[in-house]
């Protein structure tokens, strides 16, 4: 008769394994400060701001009514949603502006620009993003005014004067100069590791360049796209410097209507709150989305 | 067969409340819980700052300067702080909110005044510390807005008028019908002040009702007259239109009457007028909130801005109309007869201090002014 097996050895329990300090003590020092302040400064106070939402018609230094839904059902009203309409046309407008414009250059710079040069001009392209976006809003309203730069250009060349201050057309020019830097350092990145092997390939398949730019750069770079389009659209969504120097009497944002309600005669807090959370979760919706189409792993699994 | 858990005498069996679900569910409680305490410091009073001997004063923009900080301190030896608001909302705000605790002199205006006493935030003046009452003009010794200073000191008054360009304008407006009459050759070219009072109040003293109404239809009749003129409308800026009034960019805009005055002496193409049916009468005070830390250095304050030779200094520095007769009286010539700074009896007595309405038509007039500047 065979010996009876020998008892194995108790299979070690998993969250023994976990408690077991050379695992967890690295990842807790590394992430602990960031975690830490982003608990207390951006988990905690949005935590606030939806406690806030919740009460309806809160007033700073009046006494708080019950909970209730009636902040959010106050939004749906058609003036705010015409304010939210014309935040969603600002954003996906400066967006498509900063894509269309920025892919030439981020093209241009990566793939084409003499190697010596290329830190340089990227340098030299982000460059504006060192001053305050208000100062740069404020040289536009010089630019853009009826008696600024443009108008005398066209004055010399003989072409008609625009008056495009305190109209939508200049929060989409300030929009699109604000963020262009971003579009094109994110294209820049992506452009970079494009394979130009592949390229090549196609050329030697027979492909023209149209059909290489449209069928290899752009999905290769779709991520990056993905992610700069995106950003941009995050970032100008909540812009309040530019809509209200620029843009006039017909350029109220979301922004500035949460401005309005916490800083202004109303002070109606709970309103601003619930606004405020219609903003948090667009741009959470942005993220998410980043988060699913700005995946690298396609990349990499082409290659 | 080394993958598969086997149960035998020596495994642990699994918690019925795993250590992963105790972490989840006690941070979602703190989470709760902090989020539910913090809603009681919405209305509680404001905490005070430390007394550390330096007075605090939060203000407007251009009321103080640097050399009348430094003459205070040179005086009494107190080192003095200005912090600067550009709304009596977003002063009032900060003040409920906690963060006023510092200041013991703010600057508020005479509706504000009115508020604040409501809400306990201001403390009664003991009017035994305060020398030079007796040299205020007549108009503030016992006003509505405060019955016998009781809480508060003018400081300065002024108007709401319109500010033009001459080179610029279709005209020289008189009254405030001048906009809408030349709403085609203005487009564009106008800026309004961005208060819901002083606008939609501007509006209904055009069509001659009151800036106080309380009456629902003259309100809505107001909201709809200032929708006709939106074409001609650039922008509700309460500042910031100097540059472009200056080069022309615009034709005309509403200001309060100490940004307009200062401007107006800049540049010989701009006048400032008080349109003929009158405006409203605003004035900014002094006072002590209730959470002042440092009130004997609050009183000394009052009393050096009171002094009539302080008081000219000021005026001829920063150009503000000044309540305290005894300066007044010293001004030289040129700045008593400037008729937009110090307008003649029959000019003021159209007009009108803007004071709260009932709550029924402060929703009206919340109402209609985002209508008109969301649209």
């Amino acid at each position: 008769m065979a010996p009876p097996l020998a008892p194995s050895p108790p299979p070690s329990p998993p969250w023994a394994d976990r408690l077991a300090p050379r695992r967890w003590l690295g990842p807790v020092v590394l992430l602990g400060p960031a975690g830490l302040w982003l608990l207390l400064l951006l988990v905690l106070p949005t935590l606030l701001i939806l406690e806030i939402s919740l009460v309806p018609g809160l007033r700073l230094g009046q006494p708080s009514g019950g909970y209730g839904l009636g902040n959010y059902l106050q939004i749906l009203q058609p003036i705010y949603l015409r304010v939210m309409g014309r935040s969603l046309v600002f954003a996906l407008g400066s967006t498509l502006l900063c894509l269309v414009l920025g892919f030439p250059v981020a093209y241009w710079l990566a793939l084409m620009s003499p190697k010596r040069w290329r830190n340089l001009l990227l340098v030299g392209f982000i460059l504006p993003l060192w001053t305050s976006s208000l100062l740069r809003a404020y040289a536009w309203i010089t630019i853009l005014r009826p008696s600024g730069v443009v108008n005398t250009l066209l004055t010399a060349l003989g072409l008609p004067t625009q008056n495009w201050l305190n109209t939508s057309t200049a929060v989409f020019i300030g929009l699109a100069y604000s963020f262009l830097p971003y579009m094109v350092l994110i294209l820049y990145a992506s452009l970079e590791k494009l394979d130009t092997r592949l390229l090549e390939a196609a050329a030697d398949l027979g492909a023209t360049p149209r059909q290489g730019f449209w069928k290899i750069t752009v999905p290769q770079t779709m991520p990056g796209i993905a992610a700069g389009c995106l950003l941009v659209f995050i970032a100008s969504l909540g812009d309040f410097v530019v809509p209200t120097l620029l843009g006039g009497a017909s350029s109220m944002n979301i922004s500035r209507l949460i401005y309005n309600q916490f800083l202004g005669p109303t002070r109606a807090w709970g309103f601003g709150s619930a606004l405020s959370m219609v903003l948090i979760f667009a741009v959470s919706l942005a993220i998410a989305l980043l988060l699913r189409y700005g995946d690298r792993s396609t990349v990499t699994e082409a290659s | 067969m080394s993958g598969m858990r086997r149960l035998n005498a020596f495994s642990y069996p699994r918690p019925a409340l795993s250590r992963r679900r105790f972490i989840q569910g006690s941070a979602a409680v703190m989470a709760g819980l902090a989020a539910a305490n913090c809603r009681q410091n919405l209305s509680g009073p404001p905490s005070g700052g430390g007394n550390d001997g330096t007075l605090h004063i939060y203000t407007w923009a251009n009321y103080t300067d640097d050399g009348l900080s430094q003459a205070f301190t040179e005086k009494t030896g107190i080192p003095v702080v200005v912090d600067i608001f550009d709304s009596n909302e977003s002063m009032l705000t900060k003040m409920q909110a906690g963060g006023g605790g510092a200041y013991s002199i703010i600057y508020p205006s005479d509706y504000m005044v009115s508020e604040m006493t409501e809400l306990n935030l201001l403390t009664e003046l003991d009017q035994s510390r305060i020398t030079g009452l007796e040299n205020l003009k007549a108009k503030w010794v016992n006003p509505a807005y405060d019955p016998n200073n009781a809480h508060s000191i003018p400081f300065c008054w002024g108007t709401t008028g319109l500010v033009y360009n001459r080179k610029a304008s279709p005209g020289a407006p008189v009254d405030w019908d001048f906009l809408w009459e030349n709403q085609a050759a203005l487009a564009r070219r106008v800026t309004l002040i961005d208060d819901m009072r002083e606008t939609l109040g501007a509006t209904l003293k055009s069509l001659g009702y009151s800036y106080n109404t309380n009456n629902p239809a003259e309100i809505e009749a107001a909201y709809k007259w200032l929708l006709e003129l939106r074409p001609a409308i650039a922008a509700f800026k309460t500042t910031g239109f100097e540059s472009e009034l200056l080069g022309g960019d615009l034709s005309v805009s509403m200001a309060y009457s100490s940004d307009a005055i200062a401007l107006a002496l800049e540049d010989d193409n701009l006048e400032y007028i008080i349109p003929a049916s009158g405006s409203s009468l605003w004035t900014d005070t002094l006072a002590i909130p209730a959470t002042a830390p440092n009130v004997e250095a609050a009183y000394q304050w009052m009393n050096f801005i009171l002094d009539p030779e302080v008081a000219r200094a000021a005026v001829e520095r920063l150009l503000f109309a000044t309540a305290n007769q005894a300066a007044f009286d010293r001004l030289p010539p040129d700045i008593q007869n400037n008729k937009g700074l110090y307008p003649p009896e029959e000019v003021l007595v159209k007009s009108e201090g803007i004071v709260a309405v009932d709550e029924v038509s402060t929703a009206l007039f919340d109402k209609f002014w985002t209508q008109v500047t969301s649209a």
